[in-house]
C-alpha cells in the first residue's frame, strides 16, 4: 500500500480540477472549441485518484466481517498543508465545559490558566465518508463534463462554463475534505458562488439572472445558519478542527470529531445549547440542500445549463447538507430532538415537492421537485440518528447522484434535440426517434421509482427500513430487540447522554416518540408512491403517444447546430434557415418528422455510463453490505450513541413489498392517465380539481415569501431609499446652496459691461489710497 | 542745478501728469468705442510716466528716467497685443462697440446698454477690397453704414 502516498494524493483530487479551472481561464479564448480539455483532465485526474483512495480506504477499514458485535475501527487519515492563521491567546474554556482541559482544577479554570491559541489548519482528511463523497462528486462531474461537450457546443461562453464546472468540482472535493468547520465554511460558500455563477450562466436573460439571485439569497439564510453555528461550535469546544491535534508541548487538543472526544460519553453538549448548534446547522443543510422551508431556490435553479443542473442541483451540491449532518452525527446524537427535527423536515420536505411534482409540465421541474423530494427523503433517514439511518441516507445520496445526473442528462438530450423547448406538453412519443435517451431515461426512472432491482429500490428500502427501526422498535432485529424494548428507555438513554447540562429539557426533545417516527414512515411510503406516479407519468408524457416534436427542433445529422441559447423554451434557438448537410430536416409544427433526433455520441455516452450504476449499484452495495459496513469507519460514526445503534444486516421483505406496492400504485395510476396518450391533455387537472391549482402554485411557498418577507424589506428598503433622499441628501443639497446664495450676492455686479469693471477698479484703488492717508495722516 | 530741483518744474510736471492720468480714467470709464479705450488707457500710463520722470528729476536720480524708457517699450508691445485684441473683437461682432459683449454678462443681470444693438446678421456681407487706382469708383452705398458701425 506504500506504493503510493494517499497524502499526496488527497492534495491532488481539489488540486487537478483546480488547476483545469485555472487553464481554462488564461487559455480558453485561445483554445476555442477545445475550451474543455484543460477542465476535463483535471476532473477525470481527480476520478482516477479518487477512486483510488476509495480503494485505499476500503483496504484499511477491511472485509466486513458476519455480524457487527464488535465496534469498527475508526479510519482517517489527516494531511495539513500550511496554518491558514493563528490567534495567541484567543480562547479560555469556561469551566465545566467539555473544551476545558480536566486536568487543571476549577480554581485554575477560574484563573484562566487554559488559554489557548485558535489556528486554522488547511488540513484535508481521508475517511470513509470523504472518499465515498469524493469519488462520487469527481465521477459524476467527469461524465457532465464529457457531456457538456456536446450539449455546450456552440455556445459562446464555452470556455467559462468548463471552468465553472472545474471550479465547482475544486470547491466541492475541498468542501468534503476539509476537515475543519471553517475551512467548510468557506467552501461552502464557494460551491454557492459556483452554483449562482452557473445558474446565472446565461446572464442576459432575466429569468436566469432572477433565479441565480434567488437561489443566492435563499442560499445565504442557510449559511448565515452555519456562520452562527461555526461561532458556538468553537465557544463550546475550543476549537473547529474536526480531527485531534498535538499542541506544541504535547498535549492532544481534541478536535470536534476526534477520537479523544468520540471516545468520551461526555464529550458532546446536548441539552439548549448543543439543540441549538444542531437547529443552525440543520438550517444551513435546509438552505443547501433546497429543504423546507428554504427549498424555493432549486426549481428556479433550472434556468441554469442542463448539465450544470445534473452536477450542481441533482448530485452533488445539494447532498452537501447530507454530508454535514452526516459528519456532525455525535453532535446530533446528543440531541434527540434536533434529530427528530431533521427526519420531519425531510419527510415534510419529501411529500410536499412530491405532490407538487405530480402537476408540473416542465420535464426539467419534475426532476427538480423530485431531487427536493429524495433529499427529503435522505433527511429523514438521518433523522433517526442510527448507523443504518445515516448509511441509508449516503447509500441513497450514492445511487441517487447516478441516476438523477442520468435523468438529468436525459432531459438536457430532450430538450437538446428538440430545440430547447422543455414543456412535456408539446412534444411525445420521443422514443422512436431518441432510442438511446428513451432507453436511459427509462432506466433513470426506473431507479427513481424504486422499481425492483434498480438502484433506488434497495436504497429507498433501506430509508424506509431505518423509518421502520424507529417506529416500531420491537419488530426490529433479535438481538437489538431487547435494548430497544420501548419508547422510554429509548428516549431514556439520550437523557443520559445530555446529563451534564442539568436543569435543561429542550421540548423538541418530546417529539422524540415512535408515534412521530410511524407517521414518518406513512408519509415516506406515500411519497415513495408519489415517486413513481410523477416519475412515469414524465416518461409516458414524454417518450410514450404519438410522436410529436415541437417547431424548431431539428432532426439529427446536424445537432450540434440545434442551438440552446433558450434553455427553457422561450423561444427556440438554432439558425432558422437551411442548415443543410446530411438527412437534416426541419420539423414543421405537427408536419414531418425526422427519423433521428438523438443527440451525439458526446451525449449519449455518458448516459449510458449513468444508466449502468443507476441499474446495477443499488444491488451490488445491498447484497454485499459494502457501503454501509465502509461508513460505519467513519469516525464521526464511530460516536456511542451512533455506533450503538448498529442492527445486523437483513432484507425487510414486508417493507420491500410495502415500498414495492406504493411505487406499482403510482406507475398503474400514471399509465392510465398518460400511457399511450397525447401528452398535451388534460388528465391531470381532471384528476385533481382544485387541489391541481394548490399543486401547481407550488404551495404559494413563493407567494407567502413575498408577502411576508420580500414586500416588508422593500418596503423598508423604500423608507430607507426615502430617508437617503430627503434627509441625508437634503442635508448635502442645503451645505452646497449656501456658497450659490453667497455668490448670488456679488453675482449682480456681473454686468459684462468694462466700464463697471473698471469703475470697480478705480474705486477699489480710491479706497486703498483714502485707507492710507487715513492712516498716514498722524 | 537750481532749475533741476526746484519745487515749481515738479509741481507743474505733476499736474501735467495728474490731468494727464484724470483725461484717461475719465475716458476709460465714459468711452465705449475699443480703441478710444486703449488709447485713454494709454494715457493714464503716460501721466504716471511724467509724475515718475518728474520726481526722477527733482531727486537727481537718472533711476525714474531709465525705467519710464523701459515703460515706453513694454508700452509698445502691449499696444501691438491690444491692437490684435481689438481687431479680433471686431472681427467677431462686426463693431467696436464694447457693449457688443455685454452678453457676457450674469444671466440674471439685466443689461445696462438701453437701446438694442444691430444684429451682425443684417448686416450686408463685407468683401476685401483692393486699394482704389484709376478713376474713381461709384460710392458704395453699403460703405456710410459700415462706418457708422465702427
Amino acid at each position: 500500500m506504500q506504493e503510493f502516498s494517499p497524502s499526496t494524493l488527497l492534495v491532488l483530487v481539489p488540486l487537478l480540477p483546480l488547476a483545469g479551472a485555472i487553464l481554462t481561464v488564461l487559455l480558453g479564448r485561445r483554445l476555442g472549441a477545445k475550451a474543455h480539455l484543460p477542465a476535463i483532465a483535471g476532473i477525470a485526474g481527480a476520478a482516477a485518484v479518487a477512486v483510488m483512495l476509495l480503494a485505499a480506504t476500503a483496504r484499511d477499514v477491511g472485509p466486513a466481517h458476519g455480524a457487527h458485535a464488535e465496534p469498527v475501527r475508526p479510519v482517517e487519515m489527516i494531511t495539513t498543508l500550511w496554518n491558514w492563521a493563528t490567534f495567541d491567546s484567543a480562547y479560555a474554556p469556561p469551566a465545566g465545559s467539555p473544551a476545558a482541559d480536566p486536568r487543571l482544577s476549577p480554581q485554575d479554570l477560574a484563573a484562566g490558566k487554559d488559554v489557548r491559541a485558535f489556528s486554522i489548519p488547511v488540513a484535508l482528511r481521508l475517511d470513509p465518508l470523504t472518499a465515498t463523497m469524493l469519488t462520487i462528486i469527481t465521477c459524476v462531474g467527469l461524465l457532465v463534463a464529457i457531456y457538456s461537450t456536446g450539449y455546450m457546443h456552440d455556445d459562446p461562453g464555452y470556455p467559462r462554463f468548463f471552468a465553472l464546472v472545474a471550479m465547482f468540482v475544486f470547491s466541492m472535493s475541498m468542501l468534503v475534505a476539509a476537515s475543519n468547520f471553517l475551512l467548510v465554511y468557506v467552501f461552502w460558500e464557494a460551491v454557492g458562488a459556483c452554483s449562482y455563477l452557473l445558474i446565472g450562466f446565461w446572464f442576459t436573460k432575466p429569468e436566469a439572472a432572477r433565479a441565480a439571485k434567488k437561489a443566492f439569497l435563499v442560499n445565504r439564510i442557510g449559511d448565515f445558519g452555519l456562520a452562527i453555528a461555526v461561532f458556538l461550535l468553537w465557544m463550546t469546544y475550543g476549537t473547529l478542527d474536526f480531527h485531534d491535534t498535538i499542541s506544541s508541548d504535547g498535549v492532544i487538543m481534541p478536535g470536534i470529531f476526534g477520537q479523544t472526544r468520540l471516545a468520551d460519553a461526555a464529550g458532546y453538549v446536548g441539552g439548549a445549547l448543543g439543540t441549538a448548534i444542531c437547529l443552525l446547522l440543520l438550517l444551513a443543510a435546509c438552505g443547501k440542500s433546497a429543504q423546507l422551508p428554504l427549498h424555493v431556490w432549486l426549481p428556479d435553479a433550472m434556468e441554469g445549463p442542463t448539465p450544470a443542473s445534473a452536477l450542481i442541483h441533482a448530485a452533488t451540491m445539494v447532498t452537501a447538507g447530507i454530508y454535514l449532518i452526516t459528519r456532525s452525527a455525535p453532535l446530533f446524537a446528543a440531541c434527540p430532538g434536533a434529530l427528530t427535527l431533521v427526519s420531519i423536515v425531510g419527510a415534510t420536505t419529501a411529500l410536499v415537492a412530491a405532490l407538487i411534482g405530480t402537476v408540473q409540465n416542465d420535464l426539467k421541474r419534475v426532476l427538480a421537485y423530485s431531487t427536493i423530494s429524495q433529499l427529503g427523503y435522505m433527511f429523514a433517514s438521518l433523522g433517526t440518528g442510527t448507523l443504518l439511518g445515516f448509511s441509508a441516507a449516503i447509500f441513497h445520496l450514492l445511487t441517487h447522484a447516478c441516476f438523477k445526473a442520468l435523468l438529468f442528462l436525459g432531459a438536457g438530450s430532450v430538450m437538446h434535440a428538440m430545440g430547447g423547448v422543455i414543456d412535456m406538453r408539446r412534444f411525445g412519443g420521443l422514443r422512436r426517434v431518441m432510442p438511446i435517451t428513451a432507453a436511459t431515461f427509462l432506466v433513470g426512472a426506473a431507479a427513481l421509482a424504486g422499481v425492483a432491482p434498480f438502484a433506488g429500490f434497495f436504497s429507498k428500502d433501506e430509508i424506509l427500513a431505518a423509518l421502520h427501526a424507529k417506529g416500531w422498535p420491537a419488530a426490529h432485529g433479535d438481538h437489538h430487540a431487547a435494548n430497544m424494548a420501548g419508547g422510554p428507555f429509548h428516549l431514556a438513554r439520550f437523557t443520559t447522554d445530555s446529563s451534564h447540562t442539568p436543569g435543561v429539557s429542550v421540548g423538541l426533545d418530546a417529539l422524540d416518540r415512535p408515534e412521530t417516527w410511524q407517521i414518518l414512515f406513512w408519509m415516506s411510503l406515500i411519497t415513495a408512491g408519489l415517486t413513481a406516479f410523477y416519475t412515469f407519468r414524465a416518461v409516458f408524457m414524454t417518450f410514450t403517444g404519438p410522436t410529436r416534436v415541437p417547431e424548431g427542433a431539428h432532426g439529427h445529422g446536424h445537432s450540434h447546430e440545434a442551438g440552446h441559447a433558450g434553455d427553457t423554451g422561450h423561444g427556440h434557438a438554432g439558425p432558422n434557415g437551411p442548415t443543410g448537410h446530411g438527412h437534416a430536416s426541419h420539423a414543421g409544427h405537427g408536419g414531418h418528422i425526422a427519423d433521428s433526433y438523438e443527440s451525439p455520441w458526446a451525449m449519449t455516452l455518458p448516459l449510458v455510463l449513468l444508466a449502468i450504476p443507476s441499474a446495477l449499484i443499488g444491488w451490488l452495495l445491498f447484497s454485499t453490505n459494502w457501503l454501509s459496513h465502509f461508513l460505519s469507519a467513519t469516525p464521526s460514526l464511530t460516536a456511542p450513541a451512533v455506533a450503538s445503534t448498529a442492527t445486523p444486516h437483513v432484507f425487510h421483505m414486508n417493507l420491500a413489498i410495502q415500498g414495492t406496492l406504493a411505487a406499482a400504485i403510482g406507475i398503474v395510476i400514471a399509465a392510465i392517465g398518460h400511457l399511450g396518450r397525447s401528452s398535451d391533455g388534460p388528465q391531470m387537472e381532471r384528476f385533481l380539481g382544485p387541489l391541481q391549482t394548490l399543486f401547481a402554485n407550488t404551495f404559494y411557498f413563493d407567494q407567502i415569501y413575498s408577502a411576508l418577507i420580500v414586500r416588508p424589506l422593500e418596503a423598508l428598503a423604500l423608507v430607507a431609499a426615502l430617508f437617503d433622499r430627503y434627509v441625508v441628501d437634503g442635508a448635502v443639497d442645503a451645505i452646497a446652496r449656501i456658497p450659490v446664495a453667497l455668490g448670488g450676492i456679488v453675482r449682480r455686479s456681473q454686468s459684462g459691461l468694462m466700464q463697471r469693471y473698471a469703475l470697480a477698479g478705480v474705486m477699489g484703488v480710491l479706497g486703498i489710497v483714502v485707507l492710507l492717508a487715513w492712516q498716514l495722516r498722524g | 542745478m537750481n532749475t533741476m530741483q526746484s519745487l515749481p518744474l515738479l509741481q507743474n510736471a505733476l499736474t501735467v501728469g495728474a490731468i494727464l492720468f484724470s483725461l484717461g480714467l475719465v475716458g476709460i470709464l465714459t468711452r465705449r468705442n475699443l480703441i478710444v479705450m486703449f488709447l485713454a488707457a494709454e494715457m493714464m500710463l503716460q501721466g504716471i510716466s511724467v509724475s515718475l520722470v518728474a520726481w526722477s528729476r527733482y531727486h537727481g536720480d537718472w533711476g525714474g528716467h531709465v525705467l519710464v524708457i523701459f515703460v515706453l517699450t513694454v508700452a509698445a508691445c502691449e499696444a501691438a497685443v491690444a491692437l490684435v485684441f481689438v481687431l479680433q473683437a471686431f472681427s467677431r461682432t462686426g463693431r467696436l462697440d464694447s457693449a457688443a459683449w455685454q452678453s457676457l454678462r450674469e444671466a440674471t443681470v439685466g443689461r445696462m446698454i438701453d437701446h438694442e444693438l444691430p444684429s451682425i446678421d443684417t448686416l450686408p456681407p463685407r468683401f476685401p477690397t483692393l486699394t482704389p487706382a484709376g478713376i474713381l469708383p461709384p460710392a458704395d452705398e453699403n460703405e456710410p453704414l459700415q462706418r457708422q458701425h465702427v
